[in-house]
């Protein structure tokens, strides 16, 4: 834990939290016909692991704050996302977002990092947002780059890997990075400030009835290309740096001895018996 | 040289992590010019992804010169330091970003092809860039490092851009290292390890209990401790310990590659999972596929009798 500071004055801080909806880590993904694309029809989407911890930071912040008295923060929920998006973002105005934006335009879709964080930090920008929280890493594309994407276009100071996040005056923010083998950093970045946040950050909250009847009223802007001022070459498909040929189910095996079928006791007293042979027991 | 064969260039010392050697042997792959570009601290002063990014993004087009610039590849190990500055590199070169590659190919004409695994592991895609400069993160473990050429003799280091000194973007404060907190990991030399498909804090007993009949310590995958069902001092991987134990018994757990770059040197590793794709079945010398809750007290069970416990 970091240690309290003194409150400070906020008016009119907006923190923005980018939510991804991608297929639930549970189930196994078929490869569509086209032969590079999941076959999203039967496909149970959820919320990103790491988004929701972004999203449950943001509400701590915001009732830190209100706590110390310094002004409640405006907390935005952005997707981007075929129509089906809104349900997370739905989720997210639950859960206590303030409100939501939508980046629907079809030319937003198949994009990659490049051009994702394009869309969104153009989003993030029009919506003059002075800390934006993301995921470390998407559970489906895992390319742990489109919030450092954000941050570059935008120029603002970045972190991954987040493990605290404090407020600590109304242009700062102090942090902790996690290193490898478990070593973090303390670090203080100026605001506006882009931060990834790591999974185990915080444990996320579920949302209540209450919270699920007011979301309903809660503004859910739609955003196109248009309305963000960017080029439809830039975002998408179009936009991507990369181009995904081929998907492929990974070979199994390569491995050891595979004990499978049997009852439990009988595939204990095999595997004994293995351990056993190699002076193990 | 031929013309359409890319300028492949090596980021050295990029974090700690997996070494140079692998990410050579990867270059190698991809084309006979290699070149090697050294991030040094002392030179640099210290990390921020923007400056780094900025100041190896200005060494590469500085090496280009004039003219239309060759096709670059720019390869880093996949450290948590390289994954927080590359993507940033890669706008600064007007480059296609693909991290943790585990593949890569080249067809000899200019055609570059990489592989990465996508939704953790459960399938692997072919990913082809559409520019002319592509920066990727290399996976630890994916490419042997006796593999690797020898290093190209010329060596650049690279500096500060002269307008950027001075600019802080981050400012780090102070440094934590890890907790021990009474858990000899490292030491042990047998582990038992509680994965997600434990499935709860009061589950976690099933492995305890195995780890008791076996002598073994118990360790714990990053979303056991993140869930709060063992304290983080538990934790196996990339960002918790390296171990390699003589047994190293997994249960419930996939197999993803931040685990299994803190325990693929264990000598027999031991695989419970109901799963018989999971990725862990491909480094396990043993694997039971069937529901850890049935196995294991059944080996519990075994090893107790065996003991007259
Ligand atoms: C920067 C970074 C650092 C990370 N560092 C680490 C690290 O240090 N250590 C680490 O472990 N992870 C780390 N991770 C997380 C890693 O990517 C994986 O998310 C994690 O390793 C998955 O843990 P798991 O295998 O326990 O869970 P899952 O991937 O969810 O796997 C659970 C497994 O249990 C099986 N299962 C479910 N029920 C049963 C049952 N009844 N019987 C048998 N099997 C069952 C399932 O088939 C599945 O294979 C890191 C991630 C990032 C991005
Ligand atoms: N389509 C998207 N909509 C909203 N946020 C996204 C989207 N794609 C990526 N992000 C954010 O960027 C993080 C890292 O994603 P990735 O770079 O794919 O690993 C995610 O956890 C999200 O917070």
């Amino acid at each position: 834990m970091l240690p309290r500071q003194q409150p400070w004055e906020n008016p009119g801080l907006k923190i923005g939290v980018c939510i991804k909806q991608v297929p639930d880590s549970d189930a196994h993904p078929r490869i569509a016909d086209t032969g590079r694309h999941i076959d999203d029809r039967e496909v149970n989407w959820v919320i990103s692991s790491c988004d929701l911890c972004a999203l449950e930071e943001a509400l701590l912040l915001v009732e830190a704050a209100e706590k110390a008295g310094v002004g409640r923060p405006e907390l935005i929920a952005f997707s981007l996302g075929p129509a089906r998006v809104e349900e997370a973002l739905r989720k997210a105005l639950a859960l206590g977002a303030d409100r939501a934006v939508h980046l629907a335009d079809a030319d937003f879709q198949g994009g990659d990092a490049l051009a994702d964080g394009r869309a969104l930090a153009a989003a993030i920008d029009r919506a003059a947002c002075d800390l934006v929280l993301a995921g470390a890493q998407s559970d489906d594309l895992g390319q742990a780059a489109t919030p450092a994407v954000i941050a570059g276009l935008l120029g603002r100071p970045y972190a991954w890997l987040v493990m605290a996040v404090e407020l600590e005056r109304a242009d700062s923010v102090r942090i902790v990075r996690e290193l490898e083998g478990g070593s973090n950093e303390v670090l203080r970045l100026g605001l506006p400030a882009v931060l990834a946040v790591q999974a185990g950050i915080n444990k996320p909250r579920f949302a209540s009835l209450r919270g699920a009847l007011q979301a309903r009223r809660k503004p859910l802007e739609t955003v196109d290309c248009t309305t963000l001022g960017v080029e439809a070459g830039q975002v998408g498909e179009a936009g991507a740096g990369t181009e995904t040929t081929a998907l492929r189910v990974p070979p199994t095996g390569g491995g050891g001895l595979l004990i499978e079928g049997d009852a439990p006791e009988t595939a204990a007293t095999e595997l004994l018996a293995h351990l056993e042979r190699e002076a193990l027991l | 040289m031929s013309r359409t064969e890319p300028v492949v260039w090596i980021v050295e010392n990029a974090g700690s992590g997996p070494g140079s050697r692998e990410t050579l042997a990867c270059g190698r792959i991809l084309g006979p010019d290699l070149r090697l570009a050294l991030l040094d601290e002392e030179r640099l002063g210290p990390y921020s992804p923007g400056v780094y990014a900025e100041a190896l993004g200005a060494l590469i087009v500085r090496e280009n010169g004039d003219g239309e610039p060759p096709s670059t590849v720019v390869l880093l190990p996949h450290t948590y330091q390289a994954a927080e500055f590359a993507p940033q590199l890669a706008l600064r070169l007007g480059a296609a970003y693909v991290p943790s590659i585990s593949g890569a190919a080249a067809d000899g004409r200019g055609g570059l092809c990489f592989r990465r695994s996508i939704l953790q592991a459960r399938l692997q895609a072919e990913v082809r860039p559409r520019t002319r400069a592509v920066v990727a993160t290399v996976q630890s473990g994916a490419f042997s490092s006796d593999e690797a050429p020898a290093p190209p003799e010329r060596v650049v280091e690279v500096c500060l851009p002269a307008d950027m000194e001075g600019q802080p973007e981050r400012e780090t404060l102070g440094r934590m290292a890890a907790g021990a907190g009474g858990v000899d990991l490292p030491g042990a030399e047998r582990i038992v390890t509680a994965g997600r498909g434990v499935g709860g804090a009061d589950e976690v007993s099933v492995a305890a209990d195995l780890a008791a009949a076996l002598g073994a310590e118990l360790g714990a995958s990053r979303p056991v401790v993140d869930n709060g069902w063992l304290p983080r001092e538990h934790q196996v991987g990339s960002s918790g310990h390296t171990v390699a134990p003589d047994l190293y018994v997994a249960l419930g757990v996939s197999g993803s590659i931040q685990h299994l770059m803190g325990m693929s040197g264990s000598r027999i590793i031991v695989a419970v999972n109901n799963d018989p794709e999971a990725p862990i079945f491909s480094v396990a010398q043993y694997g039971v596929v069937g529901d850890l809750h049935e196995v294991a007290p059944a080996l519990t069970r075994l090893l107790n009798e065996r003991a007259g416990r």
